[in-house]
């Protein structure tokens, strides 16, 4: 996935700072993960749960339970490693702008959950004002879409799940 | 000046070119294969962007791949290192029709030094001494063998797109003619794409000289000193050094100066390097690279002028950093280039480095991109670093680099370290007393042994 540069705003707290600790909020109940902290140029904000430890928790309580939070605050960069290796990834053939409809306004190509044949457009990817139509390597059903609509792309990215 | 520069290469070059970019406070793009994603630049690059698989026709020298980086990064101009597109006329123009800017030279100048028949007739026009040779390139009808008469034997057959010291053939006497023409058009055809060859008088034992200039496309032009690159391997430099064990100052000044009255007359832009073979006193032009040059560090050195920051100031239409009179030349700096191969037998050794130790302390400067636990890629070429070092005089300059290359460790593949500890100590390499048959003259002697 291509790294996006750091930002070169100064920080100051502004509305767009509310959003993302909004965010981040959400993020922790959607995950279970107790604490996130990001650092952008100049910028570091940390949201954490409370956690209060119930008293009747035995000492020796393995801590395996941290693991799995641990392995989830690896977030997207291990996620984006693991689907570049499943066997119905589709990865991107070249550099350039997803999108995922014919032209603004129309209907994607795809969805989650459809069938697709081998040959079906999926996407296109625009470079330099030229539309590239991109083909579904085999037949079967899109479990997933990882590509936002209009989301820079470089050679190999993963871009869909064909199951 | 520029906010972001995408770095067209790969390798230590592409790592010295994110260091300039670094320094300017200018935004950095890597571009990279899948076999390059681990790089030390890409790490540390503002952003990378994967152009394609490992061969190099699929990534490097993809350029729909690299204008489309441009475009989903914003990057306003590319640097293209050397090799790679770095010399490509047509590929300085599809940036320019992009309104992205090529640092590098105008392309008019990169075609005209890239055909090196017009460069030669270019080079004596601009009243550079070239070597005698047939007067453009040697049409089939044509009596070759009264050209080379004429030019007196032996004569050597090069090729007319060639370069880089590819594409020639020697022909000692006239019995040798009429094959070295036809292997040499062929290889060419083949290898370039165009079969035209050209006629020189071969020199017996001539230093490969060259002269670094820098020019700001306006008609200013300066010369930085030369770089003695005679020791070769198979046309492949493998230690450079400057000054020149073989020159004084006057005929220092008198080459460079001729040098940058060209370079002002061709409103040259940007770094070049003018090169001759010299013999007996004289100067003969063989051919002008219009980029950076790996052995740039050796004038780097010796003039303490920061030549890629130099091409990015320019290109971005800045002035030159200095005029001819401020140019000091301090000291005397040695480069070798050390490769993944074996240091006899020359085979790439491509692979992981398990310890890799370079070596430091004061006027030791080592320009690579590898680190303990890269792995080397078979896709590209074998350098693995450049280690360069300064002294006040050749002397301090020959023990620094015996000292450095001693203390320098890079094991898990093969490198020819063993190679330039062994040049470090060789008396003729200590006068400076050596030209550019002599390396392979000394390897074969070694392999007989």
């Amino acid at each position: 996935m291509a790294r996006q540069p750091d930002a070169k705003t100064t920080p100051k707290f502004s509305s767009d700072d509310s959003a993302l600790i909004r965010e981040l909020a959400l993020l922790l109940d959607e995950t279970s993960l107790t604490e996130i902290e990001i650092e952008r140029a100049g910028l570091r904000l940390r949201v954490a749960r409370n956690i209060s430890i119930a008293a009747g928790i035995p000492a020796n309580v393995p801590l395996t339970a941290a693991a799995p939070v641990a392995a989830a605050a690896a977030t997207a960069a291990a996620a984006t490693a693991d689907l570049s290796k499943h066997p119905g990834v589709v990865p991107s053939p070249m550099v350039g702008t997803a999108y995922w409809a014919p032209e603004p306004g129309a209907k994607p190509f795809i969805d989650v959950g459809a069938k697709v044949s081998a040959g079906q457009t999926l996407l296109i990817i625009e470079a330099m004002k030229t539309m590239n139509q991109i083909p579904s390597p085999r037949a079967g059903t899109v479990t997933q879409i990882l590509v936002e609509d209009g989301q820079p792309v470089e050679f190999g990215e993963p871009l869909v799940i064909i199951e | 000046m520029f906010d972001k520069i995408l770095i067209a290469n790969r390798g230590e070059i592409a790592l010295r070119i994110l260091r300039a970019c670094k320094e300017l406070g200018i935004s950095t793009v890597a571009v990279h294969s899948t076999a390059d994603a681990d790089a030390m630049h890409v790490r540390l690059a503002d952003e990378s962007v994967c152009i394609g698989p490992p061969p190099s026709k699929d990534s490097y020298l993809n350029v729909p791949a690299l204008l489309a980086a441009c475009e989903i990064t914003g990057a306003e101009a590319v640097h293209p290192g050397y090799g790679f597109l770095s010399e490509n006329a047509r590929f300085a123009e599809i940036l320019a029709d992009h309104n992205l800017q090529f640092i590098g030279p105008k392309a008019e100048h990169i075609r005209l030094m890239g055909d090196k028949i017009e460069a030669k007739k270019t080079a004596r026009k601009l009243g550079i001494p070239v070597v005698p040779g047939s007067d453009g390139a040697v049409e089939p009808g044509d009596d070759a063998m009264a050209i080379a008469k004429a030019i007196g034997f032996p004569v050597l057959v090069k090729a007319a797109a060639g370069g880089g010291g590819r594409g020639m053939k020697v022909a000692q006497t006239q019995a040798d003619l009429a094959l070295a023409l036809t292997t040499a058009a062929n290889e060419a055809r083949s290898a370039f794409g165009d079969a035209s060859v050209y006629l020189e008088k071969y020199l017996a034992k001539p230093r490969h000289i060259e002269i670094q200039v820098l020019g700001d496309g306006r008609g200013g032009a300066i010369h930085l000193g030369e770089r003695d690159c005679s020791l070769q391997r198979r046309h492949q430099k493998v230690w450079e050094e400057g000054p020149s064990p073989a020159l004084d100052a006057a005929a220092r000044a008198k080459i460079g100066l001729t040098v940058a009255k060209a370079m002002q007359q061709l409103k040259y832009l940007g770094v070049g390097t003018v090169e001759f073979l010299f013999e007996d006193g004289e100067f003969y032009f063989i051919e002008m690279n219009t980029r950076i040059q790996v052995e740039h560090p050796v004038t780097e050195m010796i003039t303490d002028i920061d030549l890629v920051l130099e091409q990015i100031r320019i290109a971005a239409g800045g002035d030159l950093p200095m005029t001819q009179d401020e140019v000091q030349i301090i000291g005397h700096s040695i480069e070798c280039r050390v490769n993944a191969e074996n240091p006899l037998s020359f085979r790439p050794s491509p692979g992981k480095i398990l310890q890799y130790h370079p070596p430091g302390g004061l006027g030791v400067r080592i320009d690579s991109a590898v680190y303990q636990g890269y792995v080397i890629p078979p896709f590209y070429d074998s350098l693995v670093g450049k280690l360069i070092v300064h002294g006040k005089t050749r002397g301090e300059c020959l023990m620094r680099l015996r000292r450095a290359l001693d203390e320098m460790v890079v094991d898990g593949i093969e490198t020819t370290l063993p190679l330039f500890r062994a040049l470090v100590r060789e008396p003729a390499i200590i006068d400076g007393d050596y030209h550019i048959h002599w390396l392979e003259q000394y390897l074969s002697g070694q392999q007989g042994n």
